[in-house]
């Protein structure tokens, strides 16, 4: 297995307030990990400096056998854009969209002709049982259907790496095991690495591994562990 | 719920008389459920019968009640060995786990670590489980659903307890 | 309650001060205007009661002497001179305003600005006109604007009363206006417009932005159980105490800039200070109005927040407008249409039809706007490629009316500036002064009011010996009224700059200012003939007397200088170039334009705060949806584009159409009034326009750095 993405002794912090200090995380390729930690503890902060949002302080992040943290924004924007797919908590549809037009937008912001983009974004409506709810608005979707049409955005540029969010967390358990059921089949089936941020047990169990952060450090057995 | 390995615990805080012994088990583990005299002297025996306690000398004029037990090098090792391995996840745990982060605390141990290997425990069980439900039919589902709910239950209690740790250990630990 | 609103407002943090200043800052801006507008209301009716008190009616009546007053035109390089001849027929006679007393013959009074012309230009070209005695200046009661060229010349009873227009007063100072002032107050009506319906769109906005941002607040004051009536005071105090503090704000800007709005030649000729005052009645609807306006402006945008403690969970969709909004606009434009091919035959007829017709074009650009957003946004989300765009028209496909409120005042204020600016630049150009340099700048005609029979020698010699004239003809009344025209002279004596006659004939008819109505004065013209005789001549009365010059002003002031003298009573207008009255009204109609280039720049730069208002609306709205795309890879560029398409494309296309119809309902009107093909406004206009726009687009543009701020990463934090 190669690493696909990776973080080495990170350090962050929000003005004086350290977020992350030293963290390393590696991740296989294809591999699903669940990030888990008590509020505050820094998870969202790694996973914003894995997806080359923030960046580190100190430490390095790297991408594919590449260095990341290192790049202009611009880079690293065009990276977001080509490489990661993002699924987060809730708020990310265009309200002004209609659905399948919120899941074509990262193919219409990557270049790709609206036609296309509509097709292969319909394409992904069956796949994740939204048939018929194409134009919708996300006003008005259930919170369910809206995290649904989000994972369909966030998956449907092909992208290396998906980051989620807590994609479950503003949904009850049922419908966010069915979110998070989705994402796994669909990751799989594409062989997408996924880092996902959560802090529910029940949607970490969906992962291949968890990693736990606390006090800004990562608290994991090595790989080989598990 | 372990009580030859607990009042081996107990013993190995420091040497006790019986008593001692029941008093301290009832104080942090028998809430509501003492420990009768009975199991406290049977267990005792058999503890000093396997070679992990041992009775030291027996006061002068003090009868037959002031018998004093010390744990012995065999009887530490097993303690040691428990209180590191993970429990077996499956529901009604708690008073073990618990038993164990005090007597952790008690013995100045890393219960911290002792709480991640649990959580690593029961994670894993719960990814099983969740295969499981994800694979199976509809009965194996709920089934298995009612055990992931009742592993999140426990640990959301480690999380808890791992949050109090140190309040914890200040109160067991005086 | 209310004190808890007062300490909300003031003490709630950066926030809130912020929004307090921004809603203070847009009352106060439409405070300062809409104190400006009536204290120009004023302005105009005071300035235009002492203008008219310059042309007063015949007065009779009481036990005083009469005085007697006749009031005419005269020139001066183009400008107009007011000459008011007054003779006191006793002691009681009443005393003219601004002046200490009457002038007695060999007297005169003059305005400032007139004193300064004659003493800085030779005395033959201007002062002798007058009598010897300057007994001083006239005071500001007496003069309509500080620019007036006014002079009061003494004479005897006798002299006076044969004068034209001559008539007795028994008082002065308060006669009515001749001028009709509804039309004054009906223009400075849609200057006010103009201006004010942007003021008013900015004070909605701001308070309706700032009432969204408030919602979650005043929810959670609903679920600690405050009653929507506390919630409703709560709001009305902090947009009250905005309001009051603004509309203070608004008098001491008007204050301040009172000196400088005088300078305005709203009517082309500039105020006094004093005359933009404010009574009473402006001053309380201005500090009551405005305050009670916003909290019922706050109370209003509430309305939802009161209805429910959980705040706004959902947005709809609102209704699409209706096509029935093109009505009053086509059928404004098919009324121009229609009176373009079939014209009423009255001027009041005509007025009737076309103010409507404007107006109605007007409204019905308002009215339909929404309509038109709303099938421009569709057409273009149905095309675009880019999801900027696809986002953007979306956006004002959903809520056109919305998107098209903060454009509505460029709209008016385009339309109506257009329209004038068209109709002005017409005029001018069609009746402006006449080339510098062409011969018939350069030729001064005197019509007499009284023909004399005979111009003395004396005075057709004293005009020829001014350097620079080149000929002085007196032209005698044509006996025959035909179309040929209303004048006589004999071959020998038409100068031959002005044409010549048909060959053989001895005497031609002519204008009697040389120039046919309209044309340039050729040496190639041929009059037609007349059956006189130049013996019969002699016997005609003089019309008017000609005098060619080389053009310049000094030959022209002499020559006008001698005829006035030779002639004090027998002209009502004096003698004067082709430029003279046109140059006068041209002046008026520069000031009108330089009026519309203020309602246009400031009325796009109002919009403008509409909009960027309106854009931070928009953002605070999508802020989360916006900073997760931005966090997902969407370069900020394509937000930037989605606010600049928003906002900058339909004020755009706004401003297209808004000048486009101008134009044509001015080509429409000018047409059908009279007969004047549209010339378009000069590079001028649309440099102006364009300062509008970009002062706009300035202002939209300051609001992109707040959208790289609120997207940043720290919005993303579910936590």
């Amino acid at each position: 297995m190669t690493t696909m993405i990776e973080a080495r002794n990170v350090e962050f912090s929000f003005g004086s307030t350290p977020a992350l200090r030293g963290a390393s995380l590696a991740i296989d390729a294809g591999e699903i990990v669940a990030v888990m930690g008590p509020s505050g503890s820094g998870k969202s902060t790694l996973l914003h400096c894995l997806a080359g949002i923030l960046v580190p302080d100190a430490g390095e992040i790297h991408f594919d056998g590449a260095r990341i943290d290192a790049r202009s924004e611009q880079e690293r924007s065009a990276l977001r854009r080509e490489r990661f797919g993002f699924v987060f908590q809730f708020g990310q549809l265009v309200p002004e969209l209609t659905a399948a037009e919120n899941v074509a937008l990262p193919l219409l912001l990557g270049g790709v002709r609206r036609a296309e983009a509509l097709r292969t974004a319909h394409g992904w409506f069956d796949r994740l049982g939204l048939a018929g709810l194409e134009h919708r608005r996300s006003g008005e979707l259930s919170g369910g259907q809206a995290q649904r049409v989000a994972l369909a955005r966030g998956l449907v540029a092909g992208p290396r790496v998906l980051f989620a969010d807590e994609p479950t967390g503003a949904l009850d358990s049922l419908t966010g095991e069915q979110v998070m059921d989705l994402l796994v089949t669909a990751a799989r089936e594409q062989g997408t690495t996924v880092v996902l941020v959560t802090h529910e047990p029940r949607v970490a169990a969906y992962a291949d591994r968890e990693v736990i952060v606390r006090d800004g450090r990562i608290n994991a057995p090595d790989r080989v562990a598990s | 719920m372990s009580v030859p390995l607990t009042l081996l615990g107990l013993l190995e805080q420091e040497p006790r008389h019986g008593y001692d012994l029941k008093r301290d088990y009832d104080t942090f583990f028998g809430r509501g459920k003492p420990l009768p005299y009975g199991q406290v002297y049977s267990t005792l025996s058999r503890l000093a019968r396997d070679g992990k306690v041992v009775i030291s000398e027996v006061e002068a004029g003090a009868g037959p009640d002031r018998k004093r037990y010390v744990i012995t090098d065999r009887g530490a090792t097993e303690v040691d060995q428990w209180l590191t391995q993970p429990v077996e996840p499956e529901p009604h745990l708690q008073t073990v786990l618990f038993a164990k982060v005090v007597l952790a605390l008690m013995l100045d141990r890393p219960a911290e670590d002792y709480l991640d290997t649990q959580r690593r425990a029961h994670l894993q069980r719960m990814r099983e489980l969740t295969e499981v439900k994800r694979t199976g039919g509809l009965v194996d589902a709920l089934l298995a659903d009612h055990g992931l709910y009742h592993l999140e239950a426990d640990l959301r209690w480690i999380e808890t307890t791992g949050a109090r740790l140190d309040a914890l250990r200040r109160t067991v630990r005086p | 309650m209310i004190r808890l609103g007062l300490r909300l407002a003031v003490a709630g943090g950066r926030e809130s001060l912020t929004r307090l200043i921004l809603i203070a800052a847009a009352v106060a801006v439409g405070a300062g205007l809409l104190l400006t507008t009536l204290a120009s209301v004023n302005a105009v009716d005071a300035q235009l009661t002492r203008y008219a008190s310059l042309y007063p009616g015949v007065s009779v009546g009481g036990d005083a002497d009469p005085l007697w007053w006749s009031t005419r035109e005269d020139y001066f390089q183009g400008t107009q001179i007011v000459r008011v001849d007054v003779a006191a027929t006793g002691p009681d006679a009443p005393t003219p305003v601004g002046v200490p007393r009457t002038p007695r013959p060999g007297e005169y009074y003059a305005s400032p600005a007139l004193r300064e012309l004659i003493a800085t230009n030779p005395a033959d070209q201007l002062r002798d006109r007058y009598p010897a005695r300057d007994l001083g200046t006239i005071g500001a009661a007496g003069l309509p604007s500080p620019d007036t060229l006014l002079v009061m010349v003494g004479g005897t009873p006798d002299e006076v009363a044969k004068q034209p227009r001559a008539r007795q007063l028994t008082s002065v100072g308060d006669t009515t206006p001749p001028i009709p002032e509804t039309i004054v107050d009906l223009i400075l009506g849609v200057v006010a417009g103009g201006l004010l319906f942007p003021v008013l769109i900015f004070i909605g906005t701001a308070t309706r932005l700032s009432a969204a941002r408030r919602e979650q607040r005043f929810a959670a004051f609903r679920l600690a159980g405050a009653t929507p009536r506390q919630i409703s005071t709560i709001a009305a105090v902090e947009a009250g105490l905005a309001a009051v503090a603004g509309t203070a704000v608004g008098f001491a800007l008007f204050l301040a800039c009172r000196g400088q709005l005088a300078e305005i030649p709203f009517t082309g000729m500039r105020f006094f200070p004093g005359d933009l005052s404010l009574d009473l009645r402006d001053v309380l609807i201005v500090a009551l109005g405005i305050p009670a306006g916003a909290a019922a402006a706050a109370h209003v945008s509430l309305r939802r927040v009161r209805i429910s403690p959980l705040g706004v969970t959902r947005r709809v969709t609102p209704r699409p407008p209706r096509a029935y909004r093109l009505i009053p606009l086509v059928l404004g434009l098919t009324v121009l249409f229609v009176a373009y091919g079939y014209r009423p035959r009255t001027s009041d007829g005509q007025t009737a039809v076309f103010l409507p017709a404007i107006l109605l074009v007007m409204a019905g650009l308002v009215l339909a706007g929404p309509w038109l957003t709303m099938v421009g946004a569709r057409l273009l989300a149905a095309r675009t490629r880019r999801p900027a765009g696809l986002i953007a028209a979306r956006r004002l496909a959903d809520n056109p009316k919305a998107g098209f409120r903060a454009i509505s005042g460029i709209m008016v204020a385009l339309f109506v500036t257009t329209v004038a600016v068209g109709v002005i630049t017409t005029i001018v150009a069609n009746r402006g002064p006449a080339q510098l340099g062409s011969t018939e700048a350069g030729t001064l005609s005197a019509n007499f009011n009284e023909k004399p029979l005979a111009v003395p020698d004396r005075v057709l010699a004293d005009i020829r010996t001014i350097p620079g004239v080149r000929s002085a003809s007196v032209v005698r009344e044509n006996p025959v009224r035909s179309g040929e025209g209303d004048g006589v002279i004999a071959c020998a004596d038409l100068p031959p700059a002005y044409g010549r006659c048909t060959p053989g004939a001895t005497v031609a008819q002519l204008s009697s200012n040389f120039l046919p109505w309209r044309e340039s004065a050729s040496p190639d013209r041929q009059w037609p003939a007349s059956s006189m005789s130049p013996a019969d001549l002699r016997r005609l009365p003089v019309t008017s007397v000609v005098v060619g010059t080389d053009g310049r002003t000094a030959t022209v002031e002499r020559a006008r200088t001698v005829l006035e003298i030779a002639y004090p009573v027998q002209f009502w207008v004096a003698p004067n170039v082709p430029g003279d009255f046109e140059s006068d009204f041209a002046n008026t109609m520069r000031g009108w334009q330089q009026l519309a280039d203020v309602v246009i720049v400031g009325s796009l730069a109002l919009a403008g705060c509409s909009l960027a208002v309106s854009v931070v609306g928009g953002l605070s709205e999508r802020r989360r949806p916006f900073s997760l795309l931005r966090l997902s890879g969407a370069p900020v560029r394509v937000l930037r584009r989605v606010v600049l398409l928003e906002s900058a494309v339909p004020m755009l296309a706004v401003a297209v159409l808004a000048v486009a119809m101008g134009l044509l309902a001015a080509h429409l009107f000018l047409r059908a009034q009279m007969h004047y093909t549209l010339t378009p406004p000069g590079p001028g206009f649309y440099a102006v326009v364009l300062v509008g726009l970009v002062a706009c687009l300035g202002i939209i543009g300051a609001t992109l750095p707040l959208l790289e701020r609120v997207t940043g990463p720290e919005t993303a934090r579910s936590e």
